[in-house]
């Protein structure tokens, strides 16, 4: 016990030290761990070149510092309220971005002179779904000697009050009393769903499984679909499942793509796939209806394939969160890729909002035709 | 010293034949006991199994769903078992032990069918499908046994609009079963599977089948187009369930848009937010419907 | 003296540990004998795929380890999830039965062939017919009652659970 004192008394010294160490070496920094450069550094009060000025701003963004940001800002339209500015950021009626947390961005300068500049910024968003990036150009302009953000968003467009009739088909799911129910009695099969493609394709990270699967039943399904890889000497080399790249709520004769990564793993030991959909009941409504409008195969101002257009809620139920689905069919109508992206803003009723999801490169070309689904989380239903 | 010479050699005899006894009667308790079971016992009957010898014993039952101890049971008479004791389908396990243990095994047999399981599929099955219904029945008597002597059970089949049908199914290893097509009208089915006044009744949705011949029509308006289906049913003319997704596509030279619309009342109905001249189709599952050409605003 | 002593001491130690091992080895042992099969040439009306057959050899042998395991130790707890229905009732109320009467029973070398004979065309039932060959020991206490190696019939209903077969009828018969 009393060999031991000083070896307890120098931990607790080294202890303190390090925790005055980390003290000191985090206060005004910005996001640890991210390489320099991109990480949103201690707010100045010196604006003096556009990268300050960005930097300043999106610190403000970061921080929620509504009011600041807001009155740093030239705004070309006038009537535009802080409050509109600051929805704008983090959208409203619980959307993806209501919950989402600017971690840190890549900017580069598109042009620069003396009093004008244009800057591309990469952000990166930490939201519930995973990271998600988002790439804005910043105008940002000269006033004295200070730079500052040109905001031209025009604000979101208000929803006139109106009564939405709301008379779609939903299903409820009664699941009576299991206990003492005799063998037998309990009929109700599980929805009838069936796998119409599937194709294995080889990707810079590793297999992809993918195709489509429909509900041929007259019921809703709540769906999965699994693979299992094999060699040749019949055993699994990994299993996976289609997560959150299916249409998990299929309705009566609903079509949705699905598609499983496996990471990690070469395409050339796999001899078979073993496809597996499991199909669960579930309640379910056929209410909101949502319109996949406009949709075009583009190139991006980065230079990538995307498909875009806009989904626009023919109902009156606000989808919080939206989630863009695509299937992309060669000339064949053989399922070549399936896309994914979250709409980072809620799809109000009667309402439009676009996305945007990427397609590799090297498959634009191949691309004959595609078909998009949405799938939507909305607070209210959950 | 005579005297006491007798004496020891009466004491000796005396000893010996107190041995002697002592001898037989352990011998005569040390002795197999034989054990009469029922040839033929029925689950739920009470029984009695028959012993020989005399004093007392232990007896040990060991069935299907039953392990039970009896102390100081008396030998040379019957030992009851009472209609819980056999009620489980199986083979018994009687055990008498005194200084040794002897047994006996007897089966008892199922009662008569009391209940009838029925196992009917599917509990949704499209109209005009070849063997498309399971039906299933498993007799068991009151204690859940399996009836496995061969029996009739009646499968009958009830739709509105339909004349009852009836099919006779032997069971063979307590099973019996059929199989059917569905029927051309979409709606409910009753099955009843009866066996000597024993029923039991499942009920199978006959819905309809893929949509058939599926067109549709439509209109430009101020917001873009109009499109509806007419209304949408199967080859049999059967309405199609109401919530079944038709998807509508309007293609505008590289532009796509589609809706995922659900029918309400036999038709579905979508607006499409387009301005130039469109091509619009429609889809549900993987029946496709008709082209039609509308002109730009 | 001290040397004596101390090979006194070994000896009654190995001896200890062995008669402690040798107690346990042979149920170890027994228990671990345990061999399945299945003809599934005769089922009717739908052919049991090899997957099924896999997973229902698998599955009969776990439960009637799993059984065993319960009527030696008169614990029900190794039935849960194996037996559903009937089965899982009589199989719960023989080891109540042996609670209450100090009884025990031991299954070793175990064999069982099995057919099946029906598989429904849903697959949410299969009959199976067990032509069953084991050693049973019977015991009040400590002290063996009654010893057997039994041949024994049984008709089985096996049903799909969450992620294994079950049987939910298991029923001696003297001949099928």
């Amino acid at each position: 016990m009393i060999r031991a004192l000083p070896i307890a008394i120098v931990i607790v010294v080294v202890t303190v030290l390090l925790i005055i160490a980390g003290l000191h070496s985090t206060a005004g920094a910005g996001t640890v761990g991210v390489a320099s450069g991109s990480a949103l550094p201690g707010f100045s009060s010196r604006a003096n070149t556009p990268e300050q000025a960005l930097s300043n701003f999106l610190l403000d963004v970061q921080r929620r510092n509504w009011g600041r940001a807001f009155a740093n800002t030239e705004r070309e339209n006038a009537n535009l309220t802080e409050t509109e500015f600051a929805q704008s950021w983090m959208g409203v009626s619980g959307g993806l971005r209501s919950f989402s947390n600017l971690e840190s961005y890549d900017a580069r300068p598109l042009h620069a002179t003396d009093s004008d500049a244009q800057m591309r910024v990469r952000l990166h968003w930490a939201t519930p779904v995973g990271p998600v990036e988002d790439v804005r150009d910043f105008h940002l302009v000269r006033r004295g000697d200070q730079w500052r953000v040109v905001w031209d968003e025009t604000p979101p467009r208000s929803i006139p009050a109106q009564i939405v009739p709301v008379n779609y088909l939903r299903w409820d799911l009664v699941t009576g009393n299991a206990a003492g129910a005799e063998w037998g009695s309990r009929n109700v099969d599980s929805p009838h769903v069936r796998i119409v493609s599937m194709n294995a394709v080889d990707s810079a990270e590793g297999p992809v499984v993918m195709g489509e699967v429909v509900n041929e039943d007259t019921i809703p399904a709540f769906v999965n679909v699994n693979a299992t890889l094999v060699d040749a000497a019949g055993s699994a080399i990994d299993d996976e499942s289609s997560f959150d790249k299916i249409l998990h709520v299929l309705l009566p004769k609903q079509v949705s793509p699905y598609r499983i990564d496996f990471p990690h793993v070469s395409l050339s030991k796999v001899k078979n796939v073993r496809m597996d959909v499991k199909a669960t009941l579930v309640p379910a409504s056929s209410d909101p209806v949502i319109g996949v409008m406009d949709q075009e195969i583009d190139t991006d101002a980065q230079g990538h394939s995307v498909l875009h257009g806009s989904l626009q809620n023919e109902s009156g139920e606000t989808v919080n969160i939206p989630h863009v689905i695509a299937s992309f069919y060669d000339n064949n109508g053989k399922v070549i890729w399936v896309s994914d992206g979250y709409v980072e803003h809620a799809l109000l009723p009667q309402s439009i909002e676009p996305f945007a999801v990427e397609l590799p490169k090297s498959l634009a070309g191949k691309v004959q035709s595609f078909h998009v689904v949405v799938n939507q989380y909305s607070l209210a239903k959950s | 010293m005579s005297w006491s010479i007798n004496t020891a050699l009466r004491n000796r005899n005396l000893g010996a034949l107190v041995a002697v006894l002592l001898g037989a009667l352990c011998y005569s308790s040390g002795q197999d006991v034989a054990l009469r079971a029922p040839a033929t016992a029925t689950a739920g009957n009470p029984i009695a199994i028959g012993t020989s010898g005399s004093g007392s014993a232990t007896f040990y039952l060991i069935g299907p769903s039953v392990s039970l101890k009896r102390d100081d049971i008396q030998l040379g008479q019957d030992i009851s078992l009472s209609d819980k004791e056999i009620q489980s389908s199986g083979r018994y396990l009687a055990i008498v032990c005194t200084n040794s243990c002897s047994n006996a095994a007897f089966f008892v047999a199922p009662a008569k069918p009391s209940t009838l399981t029925f196992l009917a599929h599917p509990s949704r099955v499209p109209v005009e499908r070849g063997d498309a219904i399971s039906a299933v029945a498993m007799p068991f008597d009151e204690f859940h046994n399996l009836v496995l002597t061969s029996t009739t059970v009646d499968f009958q089949l009830a739709a509105k609009g339909s004349a009852p049908v009836s099919h006779k199914v032997q069971t063979d290893g307590g099973v019996a079963w059929f199989r059917t097509n569905s029927g051309k009208a979409a709606g409910v089915l009753q099955m009843t599977a009866s066996l000597d006044g024993v029923s039991a009744r499942r009920v199978v949705q006959q819905v309809a089948s893929d949509p058939c011949n599926l067109r549709i029509k439509g209109a430009r308006n101020p917001k873009g187009i109009s499109v509806e289906t007419e209304p949408v049913r199967d080859c049999a003319g059967n309405p199609v369930p109401d919530g079944t997704i038709v998807t509508f596509t309007a293609r505008n030279g590289n532009q796509i848009s589609t809706v995922d619309a659900p029918v309400k009342q036999d038709i579905a109905r979508a607006q499409i937010s387009t301005s130039g001249p469109v091509v619009v189709s429609a889809a549900s599952g993987v029946v496709m419907g008709n082209e039609l050409r509308i002109g730009g605003q | 003296m001290k040397a004596i002593a101390k090979l006194h001491f070994v000896l009654l130690s190995t001896i200890t540990l062995s008669f402690f091992l040798a107690g346990a080895m042979p149920s170890i042992a027994a228990d671990s004998r345990l061999d399945v099969s299945l003809d599934s040439t005769k089922s009717a009306p739908r052919q049991v795929e090899s997957l099924t057959q896999k997973s229902i050899v698998r599955d009969y042998k776990l439960a009637w380890a799993s059984l065993a395991q319960a009527l030696e130790s008169n614990s029900p707890a190794p039935l849960n999830g194996l037996f559903e229905g009937s089965a899982s009732e009589w199989l719960n109320q023989r080891v109540g039965g042996q609670q209450r009467s100090g009884l025990s029973s031991r299954y070793s070398n175990q064999n069982h062939k099995l057919q099946a004979v029906f598989y429904a065309q849903e697959g949410d039932v299969i009959e199976l017919h067990d032509t069953a060959e084991y050693d049973i020991e019977i015991l009040d206490g400590r002290n063996t009652i009654h010893t057997e190696h039994v041949l024994e019939r049984y008709v089985v209903l096996m049903t799909p659970g969450v992620d294994r077969w079950v049987i939910r009828q298991l029923q001696s018969v003297p001949q099928f």
